[in-house]
């Protein structure tokens, strides 16, 4: 078919394609997207981010929005007992926070022994869809230990 | 062929991510062997099935590689099992066999049994002995030991060494450690002469050997160029050496979980002998990667009340002299210098750490404005030439941290004229309401309301009272908003063009560097993207006030958010350095404090005494600034930047480009001359020239192009 007056266009079985609101791009819009992958030295600093930042008001990851729920892989490497904390909040559409503090979505002790992977949900139940996250870990007893985590965006 | 390498490891445990991000960035493919213990008996587990480490089927699998990798290392010698299991892989040395590269290798005497039994009887590098260090190994850099494990150091504590790449006949500084102990020395390897000298006469067929012979000494110490600098090694000293299609080189990477994460990664210092040894092996990247250099305030003098050594004069003087040697060096190399102008002196601060101030504030010494216009005029030359381009750095919003550096900026001074600036009435804060266009109820949205988009969000934005500038110039500008951002914008764009520059965004680069490294968030990528840039520098937590992160892929909309690695040779803290070492410096005010680079007290101990200690630590500072660099540009693809002012001010001012030469030419404080542009400069360029096939001199477009590559 010929390309009608349109800035963009695929080819589909041998034949252009115009791009328009009912001929989508043929993109794969559910694929996770990877957000972090990080190694923490876990230790007893309280409130202390994935990126062992202490700035209580400093996201974890910005921009969720598009994401309905993010899934944390983590792989731990000592089994001391370790609090985690998981908060979210949204902003406005300059990506100024609508206020300060955070809502917190999970907190608990983290859990898996010495060198166990773990999968925690964000959020364990209902969408996401906040713009910013903040995910601590600290340990409440034993040895400093080494996390590594990943967390993936799913749409 | 695509090139192709296989790496092998012991544990996913220990195992630093930035291997397989550099491959990853050079377009190298890849593929992770684990093996299953460190002995002789280990199993090495690949994608095609268990081998033995010695076996045939392990050798024909690895034929399918151009080079295979070993990554573990040990601090001990006295250890009995990391890597054992490679001993077998030193005999493969047949045309079809891979090149091998060993990094670090743990070798040591230590090791019996089958180690032993199979270890080459020709090869020529004298085994480590644990119980006869000084008879086995020569001490480095001093042979002083470092206050922690010398090879898990990031960003600081770097060891310094001067190497001399024979076949290339090129001396560089790059950090070298051959091996160390649980001493935490340094050290080099002994050559056996005798067995050296026979493999040199053996002829040998291998695509990397180039030579055709057997052995081939690739490195060693560069012999001092000073008498001052008594640092010498014996002629059986090698740094780095091809035994057959084996490769003996020095660490390259921490043994420890580290995680490149996807904003920024620990400093892997060590990398040049990466990047050196997947040449050696023929292994052609897909891609080169640029190298590029920026600099922050490349126009700017302290005042007395900072207790520089000089005066405005005098240091616009240095600066000249420097961007001249700067902006000659990049036109011969084919890159360009970047520079962040300090903006908001028109405008808001005159004072002479502005770039509009010490051209034009007649306060200050007609002199000085004289000598910095001669450095201004530079600068907008090499903007049109291409070699020193120039963007909007603006310290005095933000409460001086720069875009969002505060939640107000109070006191905000505007521009005169345009659409933003004096006497338009125009918003400076989100409307009152703001509802999307695609469900705004007609009639519903106010007299004054206007569209605005971020990103993919567009809204309609109404009730602007109490939240426009009124006519006048001065107010507290708040900073969460487009509206903030787009002003701030204009009126940056509107002083460059007043200063001479031809844009406000470095030309055909359409970039800039942040001052502070705050790049504001979304609305000022928005803002800055309406003005035409298509990148900047930023650091991950991109406000002043932490509460924003850069995207994970630091690439918003298209928009590039340049990851920063600072290489100045003093903190910025300390305002200005004092030279390589001065006693009375403040902390983090010359380069050894800046950098710990004082191992056993033993530049500090013998800085009045010893001429050699300031050979040692200009050595060190090379080495550090240099890797962290080429850290930026192989693993990170991120920005290195320094401050010509602050970093400069260590020169002598009767010839403040010269190279450096010890106690022969001092500089201010009568210490020795440093001057770290040139320095720096052109170590990278030998590096460049010792890397062909990795590096080439290129510019913050190359750096964004590849990223767009390799990241999308």
């Amino acid at each position: 078919m010929p390309l009608t007056p349109t800035l963009i266009g695929h080819f589909s079985q041998g034949d252009a394609q115009a791009v328009s609101r009912q001929n989508r791009l043929p993109v794969d819009a559910t694929a996770p997207d990877t957000l972090l992958v990080a190694t923490t030295t876990v230790d007893t600093t309280a409130n202390r981010d994935l990126l062992e930042s202490t700035a209580t008001e400093l996201p974890t990851l910005d921009g969720c929005m598009q994401y309905r729920k993010l899934v944390w892989f983590y792989f731990r490497a000592g089994a001391a007992e370790t609090t985690y904390r998981v908060l979210a909040r949204a902003t406005d559409h300059n990506g100024a926070p609508l206020g300060a503090g955070w809502i917190t979505l999970a907190t608990g002790t983290l859990p898996g022994e010495a060198n166990t992977w773990g999968r925690i949900e964000i959020p364990a139940t209902t969408d996401g869809y906040y713009d910013q996250y903040r995910i601590e870990v600290w340990r409440t007893a034993g040895n400093n230990y080494t996390l590594t985590s990943k967390i993936v965006g799913v749409r | 062929m695509q090139p192709k390498v296989c790496l092998v490891l012991f544990s996913f445990g220990n195992f630093n991510r930035a291997w397989t991000q550099i491959l990853r960035n050079l377009g190298i493919d890849y593929t992770l062997c684990i093996a299953t213990s460190g002995g002789t008996s280990a199993s090495i587990q690949t994608p095609q099935g268990v081998f033995a480490a010695n076996s045939a089927d392990l050798r024909g699998y690895f034929r399918q590689f151009n080079a295979v990798i070993l990554c573990d290392n040990t601090g001990d010698l006295a250890a009995t099992s990391v890597n054992s299991y490679s001993v077998f892989w030193m005999s493969w040395n047949d045309p079809e066999d891979p090149a091998f590269l060993f990094f670090n290798p743990h070798f040591s005497a230590a090791l019996g049994g089958a180690y032993n039994s199979n270890f080459p009887s020709d090869f020529p590098i004298v085994r480590p002995n644990p119980s006869d260090i000084a008879g086995t190994l020569y001490p480095a850099d001093g042979g002083s030991a470092t206050s922690v494990d010398p090879l898990i150091q990031t960003a600081t504590r770097a060891r310094g060494m001067c190497v001399l790449f024979l076949a290339e006949n090129i001396r560089a500084h790059v950090q070298t450690i051959c091996n160390t102990h649980t001493n935490r020395i340094p050290y080099y390897w002994r050559l056996d002469t005798a067995k050296h000298s026979a493999l040199v006469s053996a002829a040998y067929t291998h695509r990397v050997a180039r030579n055709g012979r057997a052995g081939e000494i690739l490195a060693v110490p560069a012999p001092p160029i000073s008498d001052e600098d008594t640092e010498t090694y014996p002629s059986d000293c090698v740094i780095a050496y091809r035994y057959r299609n084996c490769f003996w080189l020095p660490h390259a990477m921490a043994r420890t979980q580290r995680a490149v994460n996807l904003w920024d990664a620990e400093v892997s210092p060590f990398v040049f002998w990466l990047l050196y040894g997947l040449q050696l092996a023929g292994v052609r990247p897909r891609y080169r990667l640029p190298v590029q250099i920026e600099t922050s305030r490349p126009l700017e003098a302290l005042e007395a009340s900072f207790n520089p050594p000089y005066s405005l004069r005098e240091q616009c003087d240095f600066l000249l002299a420097s961007w001249d040697w700067m902006r000659d060096f990049a036109r011969r190399k084919g890159t360009a210098i970047i520079g962040g102008v300090t903006t908001g002196g028109r405008d808001r601060s005159a004072s002479s750490r502005q770039h509009w101030g010490i051209l034009y504030n007649t306060s200050y010494p007609a002199e000085a404005r004289e000598a910095a216009m001669r450095v201004h005029q530079i600068l907008v030359a090499g903007h049109r030439e291409g070699t020193t381009p120039c963007g909007p750095h603006d310290y005095t919003i933000g409460g001086g941290d720069g875009l969002w550096g505060s939640a107000v900026s109070a006191g905000y001074i505007r521009h005169a004229g345009r659409q933003r600036g004096t006497p338009n009435d125009v918003p400076i804060a989100r409307g009152r309401c703001c509802v999307a266009p695609h469900v705004l109820p007609t009639g519903v949205a106010g007299a004054d309301a206007q569209t605005v988009q971020v990103g993919d969000t567009e809204m309609v934005e109404w009730d602007f009272t109490g939240r426009t500038s009124g006519t006048g110039t001065t107010f507290d500008l708040p900073m969460d908003n487009i509206h903030a951002a787009r002003m701030i914008i204009e009126g940056h764009i509107d002083e460059m063009l007043a200063l001479g520059f031809p844009d406000g965004y470095c030309a055909g680069h359409r970039y800039t560097n942040t001052a502070a490294n705050n790049s504001g968030g979304e609305c000022y990528w928005q803002a800055l993207k309406e003005f035409g840039f298509r990148g900047v520098r930023s650091s991950s937590n991109c406000t002043g006030i932490n509460i924003k992160r850069v995207p994970p892929n630091r690439i918003w909309q298209g928009f590039h958010l340049v990851g920063d690695e600072a290489v100045d040779n003093c903190s910025s803290g300390a305002v200005f350095s004092r030279g390589l070492y001065l006693p009375s410096a403040p902390s983090g005010g010359d380069a050894v404090k800046r950098f710990l680079l004082d191992h056993g007290s033993d530049i500090s101990a013998n800085w009045a005494t010893g001429q050699v200690a300031a050979w040692r630590a200009y050595r060190r500072l090379l080495c550090q600034t240099t890797s962290i660099w080429l850290h930026g540009t192989v693993v990170e693809l991120s920005s290195a930047y320094f401050h010509p002012n602050q970093s400069l001010m260590c020169v002598s001012l009767a010839n403040p480009i010269a190279p450096f030469e010890g106690w022969s030419r001092l500089g201010p404080y009568g210490t020795p001359h440093y001057n770290h542009a040139v320095e720096l400069l052109e170590n990278m360029d030998a590096v460049v020239r010792l890397l062909p096939d990795v590096l080439y001199w290129g510019t913050i477009t190359d750096v964004m192009d590849h990223r767009e590559r390799v990241i999308g």
